[in-house]
């Protein structure tokens, strides 16, 4: 089952990276957890100007090498750390820090080993305030160069955080840093979803003391816009992959079923028409088709349909009780939960519901969201007591807890790469 | 929070009173000892004797409370009304048939078990439930309001069956 998965995969990133893939025979096999990983060397980032700037460097050093480490494509060891000199590594990444006022570049370097040619020399320029967004930039940019693939050092998580009977909505960082809690409604929010250019988060809350509604935020902070406020349940909401539209779970025709919406939330279609639960949709990465959860046949099972709502199919047989799909950026897998006797197992199939393997396992583990490069998959577990966020590269290796400033934290959302260009979306035209 | 307190105990000294007093009326049995028992239970409720003309002030009518409903109990990822939800919803008809002015919301819970949007759907088609059985016992829908919290607000912390079987649940509260 593993043989054919691994030469797609092998296929794929062949196809990405053509040139890479032959000079460097490089394989990531992300599908069964025995693929290599490329060894790195990381050295210390020389600082320049004040103990200010040393300091900086010095995390920032820590930053670099946790990037590449979380990227899943590099085992990385440090020059700081004791003993660790470059050893059978096949490049050594290091750089320098200059500062001209508030302004700092950092030269980075990446260099074969040991002949030390050099593989990617660029210059990272911006504000001394967003040292981290440019060390994240330069991970993303080895990535991309030992890939083919930029890396996801850049991206963000949404979340929700729970404390007592209340959620609230935040945002970080991938690695924890700058997390900032963007409502504080004392309410329940759940269930976030990026825009396609992450300048947005859908959510459902109950704020106001409605039911349930779909709101949206912008990513950076600032009040929450009603998408949907209709009668009965407004959920599960996210943004088809080109912005135009929404698709959401409401109930206003009386049952939960799945609906269009236009992206402010007008001019409703129906895509499903099932006296059972249909909800949780998930789009395609073409936006033309969506899985959803339905319990049609009983009990809940992941379908797939087209965007009109017709062709729906049972996705997976080789699994039971099925939720929460989530379809991979390159269109190639569907990640879902498939219950155990007490929780949730997170299982990948391909997206025409063949070859499902479990890949994360134990306690309950729930709302597997892809990184936007489709190596990891974010989601929320007790597998340690409290809720929590863990991200799984998809191999043998344990799932990486994600810091949340020690709080009880569910429903995460990887966003998507930065976008190049401003965003197309205007929360609030003209008032 | 001490002036709410107060109130709130003054409520429940006035909703004690009347309770003792309709309590009184309905549930007194009857006093000729040999009445049928086929007789329909009604009757004794729709006879109650004169309002005693006893100590003033008279306490008020009987104020409804949310607590006064009872909740309609589901299985495991079900929205079929049980017999013991029908019982409890006949409950809340005639309660609610009782009170014609009440305005109620008709909230669904859901157990820990599934996750937060499946349990949302869920929680939707058990207040539904709720909501067409008390409809078809005449019931006028415009007096409800249908409200899932999915597993956001279970009313048992614990994490055993005894738990989860509270937690599954559609119950009527006045708005």
């Amino acid at each position: 089952m593993r043989a054919p998965a691994l030469a797609c995969l092998l296929l794929l990133l062949g196809a990405a990276a053509p040139g890479f893939a032959q000079q460097r025979d490089v394989r990531i096999d992300i599908s069964s957890g025995q693929g290599r990983r490329i060894r790195v060397h990381c050295e210390s980032l020389a600082a320049a100007g004040d103990k200010n700037a040393h300091e900086t460097s010095v995390q920032a050093d820590e930053v670099l090498a946790g990037d590449l480490e979380t990227s899943a494509v590099f085992t990385v060891t440090r020059s700081w750390a004791s003993g660790e000199q470059p050893f059978d590594v096949q490049a050594v990444v290091g750089g320098k820090w200059t500062a001209n006022g508030n302004q700092i570049k950092l030269s980075g370097e990446v260099r074969d080993f040991p002949a030390r040619r050099p593989i990617l020399v660029k210059d990272y320029r911006g504000a001394a305030r967003d040292w981290r967004s440019i060390v994240h930039q330069f991970a993303d940019d080895i990535v991309l160069q030992f890939t083919g693939e930029p890396g996801v050092a850049q991206t963000r998580i949404a979340f929700v955080t729970q404390s007592g009977r209340e959620k609230e909505l935040c945002v970080m960082d991938v690695d924890g840093a700058g997390l900032t809690q963007l409502t504080r409604d004392r309410s329940i929010a759940l269930s976030p979803a990026w825009s396609p250019d992450g300048s947005l988060v859908l959510f459902t809350s109950y704020r106001g003391g409605h039911g349930p509604q779909i709101f949206v935020n912008a990513a950076a902070g600032g009040r929450a816009y009603l998408v949907s406020g209709r009668p009965g349940l407004n959920t599960s909401a996210s943004y088809s992959p080109d912005g135009r539209q929404v698709v959401c779970t409401l109930s206003q025709d009386g049952n939960p079923e799945i609906y269009l919406l236009d992206a402010r939330g007008g001019s409703p279609r129906r895509l499903t028409d099932n006296r059972a639960i249909d909800t949780s949709p998930c789009w395609s990465p073409t936006g033309q088709e969506i899985a959803f959860t339905s319990d049609r046949s009983g009990n809940p099972q992941v379908y797939v349909m087209d965007r009109e709502g017709g062709n729906v199919r049972r996705l997976t047989y080789e699994v039971d009780y099925t939720d929460s799909p989530a379809w991979s950026p390159k269109g190639d897998r569907i990640a879902l939960v498939s219950r155990t006797g007490s929780g949730f197992d997170i299982y990948v199939c391909r997206a025409d519901g063949t070859g499902a393997r479990p890949v994360v396992t134990g306690k309950s583990n729930e709302n597997p969201r892809w990184s936007p490069d489709g190596r990891h998959l974010v989601f929320a577990s007790n597998r340690d007591g409290d809720y929590a966020l863990y991200v799984t590269d998809l191999d043998d290796r344990p799932p990486r807890k994600l810091s949340t400033g020690g709080r009880t934290a569910l429903s995460p959302a990887w966003s998507p790469r930065p976008a190049s260009t401003r965003s197309a979306f205007n929360l609030n035209p003209g008032q | 929070m001490k002036h709410a307190m107060q109130s709130r105990m003054g409520f429940l000294v006035l909703a004690i009173c009347a309770a003792a007093l309709v309590g009184g009326c309905v549930k007194k049995p009857p006093e000729a000892p040999a009445a049928p028992p086929s007789a329909p239970p009604q009757q004794t409720a729709q006879q109650p004797p004169a309002r005693p003309d006893t100590t003033p002030p008279v306490p008020p009518a009987p104020r409804l409370s949310s607590s006064d409903f009872e909740p309609a109990l589901f299985d495991f990822d079900s929205y079929t009304l049980r017999q013991d939800a029908r019982q409890a919803l006949d409950h809340d008809a005639k309660l609610l048939r009782d009170n014609p002015d009440a305005q109620v919301v008709i909230e669904g819970h859901c157990d820990e078990r599934g996750t937060a949007e499946y349990n949302q759907a869920l929680g939707e088609k058990r207040a539904q439930a709720a909501r067409d059985y008390l409809a078809a016992a005449g019931i006028s829908a415009s007096r409800f309001e249908v409200v899932s919290y999915g597993k956001e607000r279970p009313f048992d912390p614990g994490h055993d069956e005894s738990a989860w079987q509270k937690n599954r649940r559609a119950h009527v509260v006045l708005k």
